[in-house]
C-alpha cells in the first residue's frame, strides 16, 4: 500500500488546488472587474459634473447636459443635484449585487457661474 | 539498476529496447546481462566475438526456451521471446536460468500486465507514440495514463521515461513528479497579476483624472469668467450719463466689468479645485471697448525632477469668449433683403414681426382649447426667397411676383392644417388677423397693429406702432436728438433698422462726425476707398455719411443675411467674411459685434440676442 500512496495521492491533490485555484482566481477577477468599474465611474462622473456645471454655465438645463455626457449604462444609475453653483453628480457603477452598488456609489462635484 | 527491470511500451518499443540495453549494461558491469525482447519481428543476429560467459548463458536460456531466438552480443544475451499465451512462465523460466545476471524485459502494453505479477525492481513506461494528426483524438494519454496506474501496484519505483514530446507524457511527468503545491503558485502569482493591473490601471486612470481635473478648473474658471462678462456686458454697454448730464447708475465701467469676471474666475478656479495662488486671469481683448475673451492658466504644483531638483509643469490653461454666432438658426434676428426691416420672431421656425408673433401666440392657444392645432407653413420672405417661389410658380393669382407679396412686410401666416381653416374663419379676426383673399383660405394678415411694411412697423419691435414713440424710443437712449432724424431718414431710404444704424454709429465714433483715427473718418467711419464707392466726398458730413453708411449695410445685409455677419463685414471688410461665410476671429470684430448687438438686444430690438459662451481652447 505504500507505493501506491507515493505516486497517485498526488494527482488528487493537483486537482483539488486547480479547483481552489479557479475559484481564487475567479473571486480575484471579480474584485478586479468591481475595483475598475467604480475607478472608470468615477471618471465618467467627473465628466458628467463639468458638463453639468458648463450648462449651468451657459444658462442650459443642467440635468440632460449630465446624462448627455454619460454612456447609455451609466444614464439611469446616475442622481443629479444643483446646490447654488455647484452640481453634484452621484454614480452608481455596475455590481454584481444593487446593495453594492449603492455601496460604491462614487460622486463628482464640478462649480461654474450660472447664467 | 535492479536487477529486474521490466519495461512497457505504449506505441514503438525501439527506444524502449535502447534503453532496455543501456539499463542492462549500466547494471551488468563485468557480468553478463539478459535483454528479452517480447515479440521482436527481426530478432538480433549474434556478434562475432562474446565473452565465454555470455556464451554459456546463451546456450543455457536457448535450451529452458526452445521457441526463442536467444544470441549473444558481447556481453549482452538477446532473447527475442514469442508474444505467446506462456510468456509468464517463459520469463520466469528465463529469470530462474540467468540467475545473478541482471535481466530487462521489453514487452508492450497488451502483455506487460501479466508480467508484473511476477515482481520486479523497477517498472519504467515508456510513451513513444508520435504526435497525433491535426484533429484526431489524443488517445495515448488516456493510455499511458492507465498503464502508470497498473504498473504502480506492483513495481517499487515507476519511471515515466519517453521522447519527451507529447504533452501527456510531460502532464504526467508533472503529475508523478514533484507537482505537490504547483498549482498554489500558479494560483497565486495569477492573483497577483490580475490585481497588479488592476492596480496599474487605477493608478494611470488617477493620474489621467488628476490633469484632467486641473483642465476642468481651467475651462470651468474662464468660462465663468467668460459668464460675468456676458451678465454685466449690457451694463459695459450702458450709457455712462442719463439723458439729464447725471451719471447713469446701470452703467459699469471696464475696470469694474473686468475685475468683477476676475473674481469670477478665481472663485470657481478655487471651487474646482485649483489653489488660488496658482490662478492667472488675463484679457487677451482688455484693449478693446467691450472685452469679450477672458484667459485662465492654473499652475501646476511642483514635481521632483530626475537629477533631484524639481521642475514646474506647464500650467493648464483655458480660454472663453462670448461668442455671436452668424445667424439664429434658420431665422435671421433681423429683416433684411428689401419689405420689413425690423426685428423678427420665431415662431415655429418662421419669422414674423414681434407684434404678429404676440398676436399668433393668443391665437395659437384659443385654438388649441378648442382643439384646433395651428400650424405655420410659411410668414416673412424676402424679395430674394419670393424671386425663387415665383420662379418655381409664375402664377401671378398664387405666387406675387418679388417686391409685390405682403410676406415682405412679416405680418402675413400661411396657416394650416386644413381642417383648422373653419375655426380660423370664425375666430382670427378676434385676434386681429384676416384672411386676405378669398381664394386662400390659409393665408392670413394681421391687421390690428401698423400697416405692412410701413414705417411704424419698422419700428414695432422698440417702440410699438406710435410713429411719435417710435421716433423717441426706436433708438438706443444714447443716441443725440440732433441725429436721430438723419438715421431715421437713412434707414426709410435704404430699408435698414434705424435701431441697428444708431447702434452702430455710437460704436464706431459715439456720434462724433470729427472723429477720426488715421485710417476711417467721420461718424461713420468711412475709410477713403469705401467713401469713394459709396459716392461719399465728405466723411465729415454726417448727413451724407451716414445715409452712406446706411447704403452700405443695406448692400451687406442683402449679401450676408444676417446682421451679425453685416456687421462684422462692416468692421472687417466683405472679403474676410465672405472667405469663410463666418465671423472673423479678430477680438475687435468680435468685440465691436457684440456691443452693438449687446445695445440691440438691451433695448429690446433684438430677441432673443444670440449670444453664447465658449471654449476657446
Amino acid at each position: 500500500m505504500a507505493r501506491r500512496a507515493s505516486g497517485f495521492d498526488r494527482a488528487g491533490q493537483a486537482t483539488v488546488e486547480a479547483v481552489a485555484g479557479i475559484a481564487a482566481l475567479m473571486l480575484a477577477a471579480l474584485l478586479c472587474f468591481q475595483l475598475l468599474a467604480a475607478g472608470y465611474s468615477a471618471t465618467i462622473a467627473d465628466g458628467a459634473a463639468e458638463a453639468g456645471a458648463v450648462a449651468l454655465i451657459r444658462g442650459e438645463p443642467v440635468e440632460p447636459a449630465v446624462r448627455e455626457a454619460l454612456p447609455g449604462w451609466a444614464r439611469s444609475r446616475v442622481s443629479v443635484s444643483r446646490i447654488g453653483t455647484t452640481v453634484r453628480v452621484r454614480l452608481r457603477p455596475p455590481a454584481l449585487f444593487s446593495s453594492m452598488a449603492d455601496k460604491l456609489a462614487v460622486s463628482a462635484e464640478a462649480g461654474g457661474k450660472p447664467g | 539498476m535492479s536487477e529486474h527491470l521490466l519495461i512497457g511500451t505504449v506505441g514503438s518499443n525501439g527506444r524502449a529496447d535502447r534503453l532496455a540495453v543501456e539499463r542492462v549494461r549500466e547494471a551488468a558491469g563485468d557480468r553478463v546481462g539478459v535483454v528479452v525482447e517480447v515479440g521482436r519481428e527481426r530478432p538480433r543476429p549474434a556478434s562475432l566475438i562474446a565473452p565465454e560467459q555470455a556464451k554459456r548463458l546463451e546456450a543455457t536460456l536457448a535450451e529452458a526456451l526452445p521457441g526463442a531466438v536467444v544470441k549473444a552480443r558481447g556481453n549482452l544475451v538477446f532473447v527475442a521471446a514469442d508474444d505467446s499465451p506462456d510468456l509468464t512462465q517463459d520469463v520466469c523460466r528465463l529469470r530462474e536460468q540467468a540467475e545473478g545476471c541482471p535481466l530487462a524485459v521489453v514487452a508492450t502494453a497488451s502483455r506487460y500486465r501479466e508480467l508484473l505479477e511476477l515482481g520486479w525492481d523497477e517498472v519504467v513506461i515508456r510513451s513513444d507514440q508520435s504526435e497525433p494528426s491535426p484533429g484526431e483524438p489524443d488517445e495515448r494519454d488516456a493510455l499511458t495514463e492507465l498503464v502508470v496506474e497498473e504498473a504502480a501496484e506492483f513495481a517499487d519505483r515507476v519511471e515515466l521515461a519517453g521522447p519527451g514530446r507529447g504533452r501527456g507524457s510531460r502532464r504526467l511527468r508533472d503529475r508523478l513528479g514533484s507537482n505537490r503545491g504547483q498549482a498554489t503558485p500558479l494560483v497565486l502569482g495569477g492573483v497577483f497579476a490580475l490585481v497588479l493591473g488592476a492596480v496599474a490601471i487605477v493608478a494611470i486612470s488617477g493620474a489621467v483624472t488628476g490633469k484632467a481635473r486641473a483642465q476642468r478648473a481651467a475651462d470651468l474658471s474662464a468660462l465663468s469668467a467668460a459668464r460675468s462678462m456676458k451678465n454685466d456686458l449690457p451694463r459695459l454697454l450702458a450709457p455712462p450719463l442719463l439723458p439729464d448730464g447725471t451719471p447713469n447708475p446701470a452703467h459699469m465701467s471696464k475696470p469694474v466689468y473686468l475685475g468683477r469676471a476676475r473674481l469670477a474666475a478665481i472663485e470657481f478656479a478655487v471651487k474646482n479645485g485649483a489653489s488660488p495662488l496658482a490662478v492667472s486671469v488675463r484679457f487677451p481683448d482688455s484693449a478693446s471697448y467691450a472685452p469679450v475673451r477672458a484667459r485662465v492658466a492654473i499652475a501646476t504644483s511642483v514635481a521632483p525632477g530626475d537629477g533631484g531638483g524639481g521642475h514646474r509643469a506647464p500650467p493648464n490653461w483655458a480660454e472663453a469668449r462670448i461668442n455671436v454666432p452668424a445667424s439664429m438658426g434658420s431665422v435671421p434676428s433681423m429683416a433684411s433683403g428689401g419689405g420689413y426691416s425690423g426685428p423678427l420672431a420665431e415662431r415655429q421656425g418662421k419669422g414674423m414681426r414681434p407684434d404678429v408673433a404676440a398676436a399668433f401666440d393668443s391665437m395659437s392657444a384659443a385654438a388649441a382649447a378648442a382643439g384646433v392645432t395651428l400650424t405655420i407653413n410659411s410668414a416673412f420672405r424676402s424679395d430674394a426667397e419670393q424671386a425663387a417661389l415665383f420662379a418655381a410658380n409664375p402664377d401671378p393669382t398664387w405666387v406675387a411676383p418679388p417686391g409685390q407679396s405682403l410676406h415682405r412686410c412679416a405680418t402675413e401666416l400661411d396657416l394650416g392644417a386644413s381642417d383648422g381653416y373653419g375655426w380660423l374663419a370664425a375666430n382670427a379676426e378676434r385676434f386681429g388677423f384676416v384672411q386676405r383673399y378669398s381664394w386662400e383660405s390659409w393665408h392670413f394678415g394681421y391687421v390690428a397693429g401698423p400697416a405692412p411694411c410701413s414705417e411704424e412697423g419698422n419700428s414695432v419691435g422698440t417702440g410699438g406702432g406710435d410713429r411719435s414713440r417710435a421716433l423717441s424710443q426706436a433708438f438706443p437712449s444714447v443716441t443725440p436728438a440732433w441725429v436721430r432724424p438723419l438715421i431715421l431718414r437713412a434707414a426709410m431710404k435704404w430699408n435698414v433698422s434705424a435701431a441697428l444704424l444708431a447702434a452702430q454709429l455710437f460704436a464706431e465714433s459715439g456720434f462724433d462726425p470729427k472723429a477720426g483715427n488715421g485710417i476711417a473718418f467721420g461718424i461713420a467711419a468711412f475709410t477713403p476707398a469705401a467713401a469713394a464707392e459709396y459716392g461719399l466726398d465728405d466723411p465729415f458730413d454726417p448727413a451724407a455719411a451716414i445715409m452712406a453708411q446706411a447704403h452700405l449695410m443695406s448692400d451687406l445685409l442683402g449679401q450676408f443675411g444676417s446682421p451679425a455677419l453685416a456687421l462684422a463685414a462692416y468692421n472687417a471688410g466683405p472679403g474676410e467674411v465672405g472667405s469663410c461665410d463666418c465671423i472673423p476671429s479678430y477680438p475687435e470684430t468680435q468685440a465691436y459685434i457684440a456691443k452693438i448687438l449687446g445695445m440691440l438686444g438691451g433695448m429690446g430690438a433684438i430677441s432673443p440676442v444670440g449670444m453664447t459662451i465658449e471654449l476657446v481652447k
